[in-house]
């Protein structure tokens, strides 16, 4: 009897420390990977989502960092890929004005929607990147090597 | 007690070497490997505090991610993006510093970023773990080629030959003689070397009385504390293939990897400056500082284009 105790108290447990791990490929990381695979150098990113499956987590908001990030992001790309994620908040062209409202929807787009599991596949060799556990696989196989 | 001891690598096939050798060890070491790995050199604290707020960068071998967190005095002000080759040290440095944190399956000698996506990259303690010279370069390359090349910023550590007195780990000097004899070339060379990582076993299911060792009694070669329950199955050992680098070996391994990427070595004033009218940009790499701090030799750069 108490041995079963234990071990659901285990089994509880081990399933809480697995979901506090369930981790995340954000859109962030998104707009920073391209395809690698061997030959393919041209119309390589951005990758495109498959079957995503997403999880809405918050994070904290820090607006010097998204003004100062801004000119670093791919626009387009992070645009179609928040909509390919099911989230249109973003316009199609970077404002020129960096109000708060703006700011809100850059930093829910890039820090807040996670891609729990799923794959990125290559618009152009369709190469597939799976994500498991919130984390891409970037490895290729030998012969893929460039 | 496990000693550090020389190897040679085995030529034929670096990447299966590497497999067995790094790969797989900190695979199976993680969480212990992890639980030692906690507080930050203070040369990489400093390189991360003077980032720009927005600045976004990646650590390419992140082991743990116990860098992910910096700088400590402005959380949040730049995002480091961590790769790394062991999947059991991602799943902890995913929440490093109990934060989520971004993190990639990859290998240091691939590409898979847009080019000059980040605005700084560190390898810390990672390119001492690739078995040739060949590799190494392309590593360092990879870094180069990761930041942007107006102003990209990098630092990298690896470990050195020449020891902090107080490590405890005992290097191997007699190799050391032989290999200083047989330099061929004027070139700095590194020693390649096993460095056994102790794992202490599970303990026995049927619990039995256990003795602490005092402290200060016979210890392990990491800080850790494998080893100090007495009756419980001998440690596993696990040997870590690192090349120690030489003094100047790793400024060396930039400057040929720069060179190679059609990089000139030096600040923006160096070498000729092109006749003007030329339309095409001339990019390098600067050296911003380079040397050894507590067994490690470091080296920033700094990428510019004119």
């Amino acid at each position: 009897m108490l041995l079963e105790a234990c071990s659901l108290c285990y089994s509880v447990l081990y399933s809480s420390i697995l979901a506090v791990l369930a981790g995340m490929v954000r859109l962030i990381t998104h707009n920073l990977l391209a395809c690698h695979a061997k030959g393919c150098t041209s119309n390589n990113f951005p990758l495109q989502f498959q079957d995503a499956a997403i999880e809405l987590r918050d994070a904290e908001f820090n607006a010097d960092f998204l003004r100062g990030f801004l000119p670093r992001i791919e626009w387009p790309a992070l645009v179609g890929a928040a909509r390919q994620l099911g989230d249109a908040s973003l316009p199609a062209e970077q404002p020129e004005m960096l109000d708060d409202e703006f700011l809100q929807k850059l930093h829910h787009v890039l820090l807040e929607i996670h891609v729990e599991e799923g794959a990125m596949v290559c618009p152009n060799c369709k190469h597939v990147y799976p994500i498991s556990n919130g984390i891409p696989n970037m490895l290729l196989a030998e012969h893929e090597i460039g | 007690m496990p000693e550090v001891k020389p190897t040679t690598v085995a030529s034929e096939n670096p990447q299966t070497y590497e497999d067995v050798h790094v790969h797989a060890v900190y695979d199976e070491i993680a969480p212990h490997f992890s639980s030692t790995r906690y507080k930050p050199w203070p040369i990489i604290a400093a390189f991360l505090s003077s980032l720009p707020t927005g600045s976004v960068g990646v650590d390419l071998g992140t082991g743990n991610g116990k860098y992910l967190p910096l700088p400590s005095d402005r959380p949040g002000a730049v995002w480091t993006i961590g790769l790394d080759r062991s999947i059991n040290l991602l799943k902890l440095a995913k929440r490093a510093g109990d934060v989520d944190r971004e993190v990639v399956w990859g290998d240091v000698l691939d590409n898979p970023w847009r080019r000059g996506a980040f605005d700084y990259a560190i390898s810390i303690a990672t390119i001492h773990h690739l078995a040739t010279p060949e590799r190494r370069k392309v590593a360092v390359q990879r870094v180069l080629e990761a930041i942007c090349p107006s102003h990209g910023r990098a630092l990298i550590y690896v470990w050195a030959i020449e020891q902090d007195e107080l490590s405890k780990r005992n290097i191997p000097t007699d190799a050391d003689e032989d290999r200083r004899h047989t330099a061929s070339t004027d070139q700095a060379k590194g020693q390649d070397v096993f460095v056994p990582w102790v794992l202490a076993q599970p303990a026995e299911a049927k619990p039995k009385t256990r003795r602490r060792e005092k402290s200060g009694q016979a210890r392990t070669p990491e800080p850790a504390e494998a080893g100090a329950e007495a009756q419980q199955a001998p440690p596993k050992v696990f040997n870590r293939y690192y090349h120690m680098f030489a003094k100047g070996e790793l400024c060396e391994l930039v400057a040929d990897a720069a060179k190679e990427l059609g990089l000139t070595l030096g600040d923006t004033s160096s070498g000729d400056v092109r006749e003007t009218g030329q339309s095409s940009k001339e990019h390098g790499v600067q050296i911003v500082q380079d040397g050894w701090e507590r067994s490690n030799y470091y080296v920033e750069l700094r990428r510019w284009e004119r």
